[in-house]
């Protein structure tokens, strides 16, 4: 099962832990998480549909939406709860974080219930036992039988999860190395860097089915039950939340709903999805990758550029202890700005402002480079400013202007034209590095891709794609700057 | 007795250690020039620059039109500043604006002058000046005198009781220092009150209704130019004038 370590977000777990452990005690005092589901008549799932016939993307009528057995099980919970289900898609490393600060209400995800994640959050009964299966490329069969043949080979496994561990732990003499998707590691075993790959068997059935050069084995791990079952995650303390799922559970286990129903479902949709696999045939992914990658650049240099001007005047700040005050805050705020990762700020605005103020997705990924981006430019305009010719300022003032207007008409214009090759380059360098909002299952290009890439499982051509994609972007994007460049040339 | 248009008390400013201003106490009256002459260092610019409070004084007071400048907030030194034009060794055109917006910026933001008026005010400047052929060029393409002349019709553009002109032709080419003199007495023959840091001796015989002369941060003579230039007074002066080449 997957189980991987929400390691890359310790950091921002630490951050919350304080207003989790309130909110999640109060919780507890009163349940009233199944009537706020009833009264609210939807209930939200959050999954990471990479994982394919767990949830995966597929396009139905002509659209993209999120499938698997795992949306059949919300599917069913919800119906049995009389609501409607909404599907959110993110990072597996998110999902646990996201149901702890009420992003969603429960995670199906291929999530297994082990004691240590039993402390954070409750889980329904399993509705699913799987078990682990190494995929090998074809031409090697043969040579592998199980775990035990890799003997100064090397194994991938998905980072953190339990087939990790796992494979760590029973086997000896082999490398096992930890990638973070499956789309990956499989492209791993095809340029022969990994001669085989652990991950569950309804998984290793799905790409065996659709990659004709691959070839499944039976792993013989040593497994508990509770490493090979799913559940349904539900917020700490919501009993009664958890109580009514437990009855659409049951249901699933006693009428084997999943053998039977879900993962033929599934593998119809799999086999659609894989009809056409040409890049041309994703045209709609990638262009809806493009739009939302241009719409979080351009919202984030705009509202970026704001938050730069205020705070490079708030660095200027001169007289008075409020003007000290103003500067010493201001130069605290770009230092941490500049000091702490873009990913980890991204997941800190939506996580963590969303336990105050519930932001979607894209909001909070352009509220997070924005202040990101601020910083950064801050520090454009702040040399920008001191390059304009000090007699500028004088005349301006001579003539009556008041410092603002002097600064807005006179001061800041020349500061634009000296700054503009700088401030392009952080629009360029925004272009490529919104792709970090991916991790919060906003639909930029580099999700998009990824979601291509599970679908189609074609690991290179992908990439290539969004890296002419990327390529024509930040070219247009240049060419369009040196445009105004030149425009603003007077001397 | 006229009023004083513009009245220094004890007068001083330091940077740092230097005492650049010594207590100076003179008075400007309405529709005089005044011409400021003197060696370098003398601290002429700085007390042009102390009368409009670019530079703020380290005591004294500067009395514009019956009001301690010093005094007032900031608000009140922003109106009082535009009824004092500045003219600058360096110009200091917006290089961003063309000429005619140079001249219009500051009526239409400080004084919401309509765009028309401000255009039409701002083309008479410029025949004033002689440049209207020239409004809508950027500031690179003038020459000095050019670009000098524009900055004068600027300050003028906000209807300035008084003209403060520092060092205006320092800067420029033998051959167009001419051209802004002319402006400038043209300006003057129109009543307008100046205070002019220079180093023309001509302009300060034949334009000048007084001379201050300043060195080592005094005012050590005010004189009218014929006495000045025939009879200096001071030692000072006499030892500054002998220098020159007249």
């Amino acid at each position: 099962m997957k189980n991987k370590l929400i390691m890359a977000i310790a950091l921002v777990m630490a951050l919350v832990a304080g207003w989790t452990a309130t909110t999640t005690t109060a919780q507890a005092a009163t349940d009233d998480s199944l009537a706020q589901v009833q009264k609210s008549g939807k209930l939200v799932m959050g999954t990471s549909p990479d994982y394919p016939p767990y949830e995966f993307q597929a396009t139905v009528h002509g659209k993209s939406q999120v499938v698997g057995m795992d949306v059949a099980v919300g599917k069913k919970i919800a119906k049995d709860l009389g609501v409607k289900l909404v599907v959110k898609s993110m990072s597996f490393d998110s999902l646990l974080v996201a149901l702890q600060t009420g992003k969603v209400d429960m995670v199906i995800s291929g999530m297994n219930p082990t004691p240590a994640r039993r402390k954070n959050v409750d889980f329904t009964h399993t509705y699913y036992q799987g078990g682990y299966s190494i995929v090998i490329n074809k031409s090697d069969k043969g040579i592998y039988k199980d775990k035990d043949s890799f003997v100064g080979k090397t194994i991938g496994a998905q980072t953190g999860s339990t087939m990790y561990t796992e494979s760590k732990k029973q086997t000896s003499g082999t490398t096992v190395k930890g990638m973070t998707s499956v789309s990956d590691l499989i492209l791993g075993l095809q340029s022969h860097k990994l001669q085989g790959v652990a991950m569950e068997k309804p998984s290793a059935q799905a790409y065996v089915a659709n990659n004709k050069e691959l070839a499944m084995i039976p792993s013989k791990f040593n497994l508990s039950a509770s490493d090979t079952s799913a559940s349904v995650a539900f917020a700490k303390g919501s009993t009664s939340l958890v109580a009514a799922a437990n009855k659409s559970v049951d249901q699933i286990r006693k009428q084997n709903l999943v053998n039977k129903d879900y993962l033929p479902a599934a593998g119809k949709y799999l086999k659609t999805n894989t009809v056409n696999t040409s890049m041309l045939h994703y045209w709609k992914a990638f262009l809806k990758g493009i739009e939302y990658t241009l719409i979080i650049t351009v919202c984030s240099v705009f509202f970026g550029f704001i938050l730069g001007v205020l705070l490079s005047l708030a660095r200027m700040a001169q007289g008075g202890v409020f003007a000290t005050a103003l500067r010493w805050l201001a130069t605290a705020y770009v230092e941490f700005i500049r000091g702490t990762p873009m990913m980890v700020q991204v997941m800190f605005v939506y996580f963590g402002l969303g336990l105050i103020v519930n932001l979607p997705a894209l909001t909070s990924g352009i509220i997070a480079i924005s202040l990101n981006s601020g910083a950064y430019i801050a520090e454009y305009i702040r040399g920008g400013i001191n390059s304009v010719d000090k007699g500028q300022t004088e005349a301006a003032r001579s003539l009556g202007m008041t410092k603002g207007y002097t600064l807005r008409y006179v001061v800041l214009p020349q500061a634009l034209k000296n700054i503009w090759p700088s401030l392009g380059n952080e629009f360029i360098t925004l272009i490529k590095d919104s792709s970090i909002v991916s991790i919060i299952g906003v639909s930029e290009l580099i999700f998009q891709s990824n979601i291509v890439r599970s679908d189609t499982y074609r690991g290179v051509a992908p990439i290539a794609v969004i890296m002419v994609l990327y390529f024509i972007m930040t070219f247009t994007a240049s060419r369009i700057l040196n445009h105004f460049e030149r425009k603003m040339q007077h001397d | 007795m006229t009023k004083p248009i513009i009245e220094v008390k004890d007068l001083a400013k330091n940077f740092g250690d230097n005492q650049v201003l010594k207590n100076i106490s003179e008075q400007v009256n309405p529709g005089q020039v005044i011409v400021v002459i003197g060696p370098s260092g003398g601290g002429k610019s700085t007390f042009l620059r102390c009368l409009n409070l670019l530079e703020t004084p380290t005591s004294g007071e500067v009395d514009f039109d019956g009001q301690n400048l010093t005094t007032l907030d900031t608000k009140k030194v922003n109106t009082l500043r535009e009824q004092m034009g500045m003219v600058f060794q360096n110009f200091n055109l917006f290089p961003n604006m063309t000429v005619l917006e140079n001249i219009k910026l500051a009526p239409m933001k400080v004084k919401n002058v309509s765009d028309a008026d401000a255009t039409k005010r701002a083309h008479e400047l410029l025949q004033q000046v002689n440049l209207d052929d020239h409004a809508d060029a950027f500031p690179s393409s003038l020459s000095g005198g050019q670009a000098q002349r524009v900055a004068i019709a600027r300050a003028l553009a906000m209807d300035p009781k008084v003209m403060l002109f520092d060092e205006p032709t320092s800067a420029l080419d033998p051959e167009m220092v001419g051209e802004v003199l002319n402006v400038m007495q043209d300006l003057a023959q129109q009543g307008m009150t100046m205070v002019v840091v220079t180093h023309e001796m001509g302009f300060a015989k034949s334009v000048a209704d007084r001379v201050w002369f300043m060195a080592d941060g005094y005012i050590q003579e005010n004189n009218t130019p014929e006495e000045f230039f025939s009879n200096p007074q001071t030692e000072r002066a006499q030892d500054f004038l002998s220098k020159i080449l007249m």
